[in-house]
């Protein structure tokens, strides 16, 4: 902001205070922006609201400054833009000196990362290079007025509880966010903001970390089961082959991956690579579905780890229900075609 | 070839129960186990010794009893063992950690690869690797799954994006090592006795490493421990496929488990 504007119009000199106002590193990939670049804006809106600072994003790429708009909508100040042709494939060593020049010289109070995998790897490297704090995959993040402090909260021991955290006097204050935690804000129609450039400087150096090929497995029965963020498990209860191919479609709309129980291997529906039970795989997803488990004792210790389990039974008293989070009681096959329907109408 | 692997020793998760509904946990064994996912990174760098021969050293920053980890990672394999251990480092966080570690490598000297876990379980940190990295003006990959050296150089196979990536750094290189990339082998039965009973583990200090107490001063505290909501179990959802269906959909929004 203009400060000697601000003066004339106070007739007095204006001290400048170093560390203000709360800085996101956004990220796009094909000229879209990351999702949850959006969530932080959102929850740095709220953030920067109660602290009296402004929303400040930066955008680094080859040419990023189409993006800037839907910023702004969602709340954001300033869009600082780095553009070069250097920036146009992610780089470790290139993003961290633009944003350590970069942070180095503007002292920011807050800086906000997604938690994904370039923010996993920049942040603490960027922390380093500016000796500052960073607390890391956070699922809450707020203000202790009093001493206008940022708390972040995360998860320690794989979930099971969680640490809040602070840092009373280094700064700026880093966080990456977890994807997912917080919710994309309404984008207000009119809202618009400034844009400005960062001058980059980059000496022709070969980068020290060499992609040589980057492969996509959209193929997910790739991921290995018990990395599996989301799985979707059958058992005897579907059937037959058909019925439990339906489970394919329905792991489809989640994006996770296909599991049996051993009753579904006994058939033959599945290869017992895949099975989940004390005999099988341990699992621990976000989310795990049952479709037509019972839910006996050996399966319950293959998934007892999942943070979310939802069961589908058309047995009212089966005992997978006891260790399920959400159960539906109805016919499975059905139930599963109408789940389907549902995820795919809302895309 | 000499490869430096960094090991966190841990309590023992099996050994307590985490009771949300009363926001406290009971340590039912005081157990105390290397961090899983650095024993994936010992495990990476026991392999290159086996295929290629290497000295691997593993060194620890914790408490007295870490030496028991570094006695358990050299009946696996490693060839030395060193415990940084000090009163002066007992509130080490991740900056601090750096500086103690850093310093160790330094003065260990002429390493080609540093490896350890993604993750830190007892934390649940992720900036070790990269802050180190930085510390030392290494090239890092995190979130390995694979690697290979050759001609002086490592190539990983690295978790990204919706897949993986191939990517190559030329020695002295950091590598973290992703959870569960490998089955870390047990302690060889022949080196068991002489690891526990005649191995020295060295130890160094804050004076060995030339540390001063401002130098040690954490960037960060934590102030509570805050618990996940209490799950409750057996709720369920009823009516017609349709209608179920859509309700379950909502709720699993509503709770954020689907977006």
């Amino acid at each position: 902001m203009d400060l000697e504007y601000w003066e004339t119009l106070l007739g007095e000199a204006i001290e400048e205070v170093e560390y203000r106002d709360i800085f996101i590193v956004a990220e796009v990939e094909d000229k879209t922006l990351a999702p949850v670049s959006l969530e932080i804006v959102g929850k740095a809106r709220e953030l920067a609201d109660s602290l009296g600072a402004y929303v400040k994003c930066v955008l680094l790429g080859g040419d990023v400054k189409g993006s800037a708009d839907e910023l702004f909508l969602r709340g954001a100040d300033t869009v600082y833009l780095a553009e070069d042709p250097a920036l146009e494939e992610y780089n470790l060593d290139t993003y961290v000196k633009v944003l350590g020049d970069f942070f180095e010289q503007k002292k920011p109070e807050v800086v906000l990362l997604g938690a994904t995998d370039i923010g996993r790897e920049l942040a603490p490297r960027l922390a380093q290079r500016l000796g500052a704090p960073l607390f890391t995959n956070c699922v809450e993040i707020e203000i202790d007025a009093s001493e206008r402090l940022l708390l972040a909260t995360y998860p320690v021991y794989g979930g099971d509880y969680f640490h809040v955290s602070a840092s009373p006097s280094a700064r700026p204050q880093i966080v990456t966010v977890s994807p997912g935690t917080f919710a994309i804000p309404e984008a207000f129609e009119y809202r618009a903001g400034e844009v400005e450039s960062i001058p980059v400087e980059l000496p022709e150096v070969e980068p020290r970390v060499k992609v040589l090929e980057e492969v996509t497995e959209e193929a997910r029965g790739n991921v290995p089961l018990s990395e599996a963020k989301v799985i979707v498990s059958g058992g005897r209860g579907m059937g037959d082959e058909a019925g439990f191919s339906l489970l394919e479609r329905l792991a489809g709309a989640l994006k996770g991956v296909v599991a049996g129980s051993r009753g579904a291997v006994d058939e033959g529906w599945i290869g017992e690579e895949r099975q989940v039970g004390m005999t099988g795989v341990r699992v621990r997803p976000d989310l795990y579905i049952a479709c037509g488990i019972s839910g006996a004792i050996h399966h319950y210790i293959g998934m007892q780890d999942a943070r979310f389990v939802v069961a589908i039974n058309d047995d009212e008293d089966a005992p997978i229900f006891k260790v399920a989070d959400i159960g539906v009681v109805g016919d499975v096959r059905e139930v599963i075609q109408a789940l389907i329907e549902e995820l795919e109408a809302e895309g | 070839m000499k490869i430096v692997v960094l090991l966190k020793q841990i309590l023992n998760p099996a050994g307590f129960v985490v009771r949300a509904d009363l926001e406290r946990i009971f340590v039912n064994v005081e157990d105390y186990i290397i961090n899983p996912n650095d024993k994936n990174a010992l495990e990476e760098a026991l392999r290159l010794k086996d295929a290629l021969g290497a000295e691997v050293i593993a060194i620890s920053l914790g408490e007295p009893r870490a030496e028991d980890a570094l006695r358990e990672a050299l009946a696996m394999g490693a060839d030395s063992a060193i415990l940084l251990t000090d009163e002066a480092f007992s509130k080490a966080d991740a900056s601090v950690a750096t500086l103690i570690l850093g310093k160790a490598i330094q003065k260990i000297g002429d390493y080609d690869l540093v490896l350890l876990g993604q993750r830190a379980l007892d934390t649940g940190g992720e900036q070790l690797g990269p802050r180190l990295a930085e510390y030392l003006d290494l090239p890092q990959i995190t979130n390995v799954r694979e690697l290979s050296v050759s001609d002086g150089k490592v190539r990983a196979k690295r978790i990204w994006k919706r897949g993986y990536a191939l990517v190559e750094a030329s020695l002295p290189a950091l590598l973290t090592i992703a959870p569960d990339s490998n089955e870390p082998r047990y302690p060889h039965g022949a080196r068991i006795i002489s690891a526990y009973r005649e191995w020295e583990v060295e130890i160094w200090g804050a004076k060995d490493l030339s540390l001063t107490e401002e130098e040690l001063i954490p960037l960060t505290e934590v102030r509570r421990k805050a618990f996940p909501p209490p799950r409750e179990f057996g709720e369920k959802i009823r009516g017609t496929p349709k209608e179920a269906a859509r309700d379950l959909v909502r709720y699993l929004k509503a709770r954020k488990v689907v977006s």
